[in-house]
């Protein structure tokens, strides 16, 4: 079970069906398109992260399924680790990445700032710019695997994305009580 | 050498998504009694699943003569065995591949995760490690 693809395939493959989504199945609804998108990386999550509990022991708390979403997860999937955690204790976590592979090939621009993607919360607050929500729609699929992962080591939480400056790219995963 | 043992799988949800009588005895009557053990012994290993961090618990009850033992996953699903036999490392590598077997079948995209496995593929799989491993 580990059959390797090139990583360029795979990159080819998300930014394909992000753009068929919003732009050809539900072009008038990126509402709609954004939330299909994050439920088949919900799935994504859910098969990944059963995969790669297998050789190691199991978690006794929150802050060790996200280390383990930070460490071992994050480098199964980008070959590095997330390189800032930060959390305020209650049910919070930020998770930093300094250069989001999958944006690697979107052009640094000015950018709005919030990109909502919880899943209680879909009308997001839509940036003018009409690059800025097609980066943004990108980012779903990335937090419905984080939201997927954590859902299936009985976590469950909301998870949004935060660029407001590329490449770097922060998580933010709020743990529901 | 004759040797029953009864196998299910538990989802996160309690339900019971896999069964099997995996023994090369001849089935008896008691047959549903196996299924009744090991739904019993849910409770205990519920308790016992957070106490420990590892993957395999090794015989969390006994009854009569017949031992239970249980494998919990990442995902909190439990697969368990009813046997009579002591062999704890043949029982140990016999969890590990069912556990491989099982990811295989959620990495299908059509598998409803907590739905029952009704692949014969697999059905076949588990009573040929049941030979091999028990």
């Amino acid at each position: 079970m580990g059959r390797e693809v090139a990583e360029t395939c795979m990159e080819g493959m998300i930014l394909e069906m992000v753009s068929a989504y919003s732009t050809r199945f539900y072009a008038t609804k990126p509402d709609l398109a954004a939330r299909r998108i994050e439920a088949i990386g919900y799935q994504v999550g859910l098969q990944l992260s059963e995969r790669y509990t297998t050789e190691r022991p199991r978690f006794g708390d929150h802050l060790e399924a996200i280390k383990f979403i930070c460490k071992d997860f994050w480098s199964e999937l980008f070959n590095k680790q997330i390189d800032n955690l930060r959390t305020n204790h209650r049910g919070t976590f930020v998770l930093q990445d300094n250069r989001f592979r999958w944006l690697t090939r979107i052009p640094i621009n000015s950018l709005p700032n919030k990109m909502d993607a919880s899943q209680h919360d879909p009308s997001a607050p839509t940036p003018d710019n009409k690059a800025a929500q097609d980066t943004s729609m990108h980012l779903y699929f990335p937090c419905g695997i984080i939201r997927g992962a954590l859902s299936s080591l009985g976590i469950p939480c909301a998870v949004s994305a935060d660029i407001s400056n590329l490449p770097a790219c922060s998580f933010v995963v709020r743990i529901k009580a | 050498m004759a040797s029953t043992a009864c196998f299910i799988i538990v989802s996160r949800n309690d339900i019971p998504i896999y069964e099997a009588e995996v023994g090369s005895a001849p089935k008896e009557e008691a047959a549903h009694q196996h299924q009744f053990i090991l739904h019993a012994a849910l409770d205990i290993v519920q308790d016992l699943a957070w106490t420990t961090s590892a993957m395999f618990l090794k015989a969390v009850e006994r009854f009569n003569d017949l031992v239970v033992s249980v494998y919990v996953t990442a995902g909190h699903t439990r697969l368990m065995l009813l046997h009579d036999s002591r062999n704890e490392d043949g029982i140990k590598s016999f969890f590990q591949e069912v556990h491989e077997l099982y990811i295989k079948i959620l990495l299908n995209p059509l598998y409803l995760s907590g739905s029952r496995i009704t692949s014969s593929h697999f059905d076949t799989k588990v009573r040929a490690l049941a030979r091999k491993y028990l």
